[in-house]
């Protein structure tokens, strides 16, 4: 779960970390309100989860209240989202920091680079070098002396690198109280006053870990559409794309393998909704959802173990029998007690084929327009 | 020969006195797998069929002996009973739950590692030898896709394992053994430490790698591959070329590593190390028939 940089931001805040003054504004219609008590120049930050939100026009710094209205403004409708207002630092130098985990070696992974502000995933491929690493068991402790010695190596001064080192001693605690996958600070700013800041948060905990964290929900605010938080609150991760064909695949793997099929066969894909795992009991309710997402065809696909076809088909058939929808349903469903899914199913004019390469050439072709049912 | 697990396996399975657990177990030993006891905290002296129950592994171990551990438990009790099994001295565990949060994780993998034990997963269906013993969910008796032969496989995904597997028997192959490593994002035995297994094994001809977006496990194989130390032919079906970026640990395995964890980049590096690539499971046999 990745939280806002407001979020991360609050969590920096209360543990020591300074970050820039700022508001977040909720509703376009108090920015107006809010920009009166606002110092310029300011930098108005779109509160999503995705990156590169500069590329995108969605991180602004404004030089007055107009200007910062009609930004504000702008950035709130095109993100459809939250705002964040700060105050503009003055920047004399920008690092990168983050604590993170390394699976390979089963360690916490503390990162620095004198490089702040760029992609650093650019900067691991073409210059390795100029990440310094420190790696740490889950239970062992960042000393300010092992941190200061990582800020020294990218070129910061004695006191610098030791101010520094507790910002760096700060986030392993944080990351290790909050099961957090990453806590990241790029930039990690020395203002022109040689104070640190904070100019950007990133917070992501772990999914697994949560029921160790009751204060962090995921509210409606974290998905993408009404439709993805729907599918979450009734249990079953699921995706929404722009194309034709609605996916029910049991298992993210198979899954990954049906979608590049249906690119390389010329189709598009609606939606992704995952049918393994649990799931496989929730036929009914899964084929309800995909239906109401009005897919041009929907494909189903399952290789199944635990996952019983026979049960799935049971599910799909009663959703099928309520709907009756006019839309075709491929269907490649194999596995245990693969036989009985294809009665169950019988009479319903579905496509039924044993291979997914099958299905999916299918289920392309009938996107396009081939025929009618 | 086979990898990981084999007939004189002796296997202790936890959650045995579970749904699912004892389901499974049944098939296991049902298939030829030495099953010599069950652990579940609170159930000792249960038997669940003529298996005999003990409530902690010590206490299994004081009456039997047991070279590996199977878990039937839930995520959130993954770390203490790994843990527990390679302080008794078990150095091969198969975790099947999904979800095991992270930093218990990261201690899992660590320990594993400083003890050389083989810790498979979390988050997959296990391991089988074909024709010898399995410790997971594998519907064997399905023929189409559970045949012994010379083909290892090894996959992070537990949905496509009997998709390509039926590829492999299809185009008249079969295989050694399927090693799930998992699809959570800390698995605790990664593909490039299966090699040497696979490479030693004289029964395996060729390896098939299921992999997928995210990560940096297919690269790491390519570089075992680069260096000369595995030398079978290998062929790697990967998932999710066309997705949409976003995968769950792309960011911070991709920073750690300085590689991207795209398909586009695995197959670069996996063709450049003179690995096969299927666009697609269909195109897995003809790739091994040129090999084998």
């Amino acid at each position: 779960m990745q939280l806002f940089e407001y979020q991360a931001k609050a969590i920096f805040l209360a543990a020591g970390i300074p970050v820039p003054q700022g508001c977040l504004v909720q509703d376009p219609a108090e920015l107006a309100n809010v920009l009166q008590n606002t110092r310029y120049p300011c930098v108005l930050k779109a509160q999503v989860l995705y990156g590169g939100r500069g590329k995108k026009g969605l991180v602004k710094l404004v030089q007055d209240a107009s200007e910062a209205l009609a930004e504000g403004k702008r950035i709130m409708a095109a993100a459809s989202c939250q705002l964040l207002i700060e105050d503009a630092a003055e920047i004399a130098k920008e690092i990168y920091v983050s604590v993170t985990v390394d699976p390979v070696l089963g360690e916490l992974v503390v990162m620095v680079c004198g490089e702040g502000g760029m992609e650093i995933e650019q900067v691991a491929q073409t210059q390795p070098e100029a990440l310094v690493k420190l790696h740490l068991p889950v239970d062992g402790n960042l000393t300010l002396g092992a941190a200061a010695e990582m800020l020294c190596k990218i070129g910061l001064d004695a006191d610098l690198a030791a101010s520094g080192a507790k910002i760096l001693g700060t986030m392993f605690r944080l990351a290790r109280e909050n099961d957090a996958e990453l806590v990241e600070i790029n930039p990690l700013v020395v203002t022109k006053r040689g104070e640190w800041l904070a100019c950007d948060g990133k917070f992501i905990l772990d999914d697994g870990a949560l029921f160790r964290h009751p204060e962090w929900v995921k509210t409606r605010a974290y998905f993408k559409s009404d439709r993805e938080y729907a599918a979450y609150q009734a249990g079953f991760p699921y995706l929404q794309f722009d194309g034709d064909i609605g996916l029910m695949v049991a298992g993210a793997g198979l899954a990954n393998v049906v979608y590049d099929m249906v690119h390389d066969f010329g189709g598009t894909v609606a939606s992704y909704l995952e049918f393994g795992g649990p799931n496989y009991h929730k036929g009914r309710q899964c084929m309800d959802f995909m239906l109401a997402g009005k897919p041009k065809v929907v494909l189903i696909v399952s290789y199944g173990t635990i996952a019983r076809v026979d049960v799935m088909a049971r599910g799909i058939a009663e959703s099928l029998h309520e709907n009756r929808p006019a839309i075709p349903i491929v269907c490649v469903l194999r596995g245990t007690n693969e036989e009985q899914a294809e009665d169950i199913l019988g009479g319903l004019g579905l496509y039924f084929f044993r291979e997914s390469e099958d299905g999916v050439r299918k289920a392309v072709a009938l996107a396009a327009g081939e025929g009618t049912k | 020969m086979s990898i990981i697990i084999d007939g004189n396996t002796r296997v202790v399975v936890r959650g045995i006195t579970g749904k699912e657990g004892g389901y499974w177990t049944e098939k296991m030993q049902a298939y030829g797998t030495q099953i010599v006891a069950g652990v579940s905290p609170g159930k000792g002296g249960a038997t669940v069929s003529g298996i005999p129950v003990y409530s902690t592994v010590e206490e299994a171990l004081r009456e039997h002996t047991a070279d590996a551990s199977m878990l039937f438990i839930p995520p959130r009790a993954v770390k203490d009973a790994v843990l527990a099994d390679l302080a008794a001295g078990i150095r091969t565990v198969v975790v099947t739950a999904e979800g095991v949060p992270l930093y218990d994780a990261l201690e899992i993998r660590r320990a594993a590692l400083a003890l050389h034990a083989t810790v498979i997963g979390s988050n997959t269906t296990g391991v089988i030898s074909l024709g010898k013993a399995a410790m997971g969910f594998f519907p064997y008796w399905i023929e189409r896709i559970y045949r012994r032969g010379n083909v290892g496989v090894m996959t992070r995904s537990g949905s496509l394992t009997n998709e390509v597997t039926a590829e492999i028997v299809k185009a008249g192959f079969g295989v050694t053994s399927i090693v799930g490593v998992g699809g959570d994002s800390v698995t605790f035995t990664r593909f490039a430490e299966l090699l040497p297994l696979f490479e030693a094994d004289p029964e395996t001809h060729a390896v098939v790698m299921i992999g997928e977006i995210g990560g940096s496990m297919e690269e790491e194989v390519a570089s075992e591959i680069a260096a000369g130390r595995f030398t079978k032919p290998l062929v790697a079906s990967l998932g999710g070329r066309t997705a949409p970026a976003g995968t769950r640990m792309g960011h911070a395995g991709a920073i750690i590593n300085g590689s991207s964890g795209t398909v586009q980049e695995k197959i670069r590096v996996l063709q450049a190390a003179g690995a096969m690539i299927a666009e697609r499971p269909s195109a897995i046999g003809g790739l091994l028939r040129s090999v084998i």
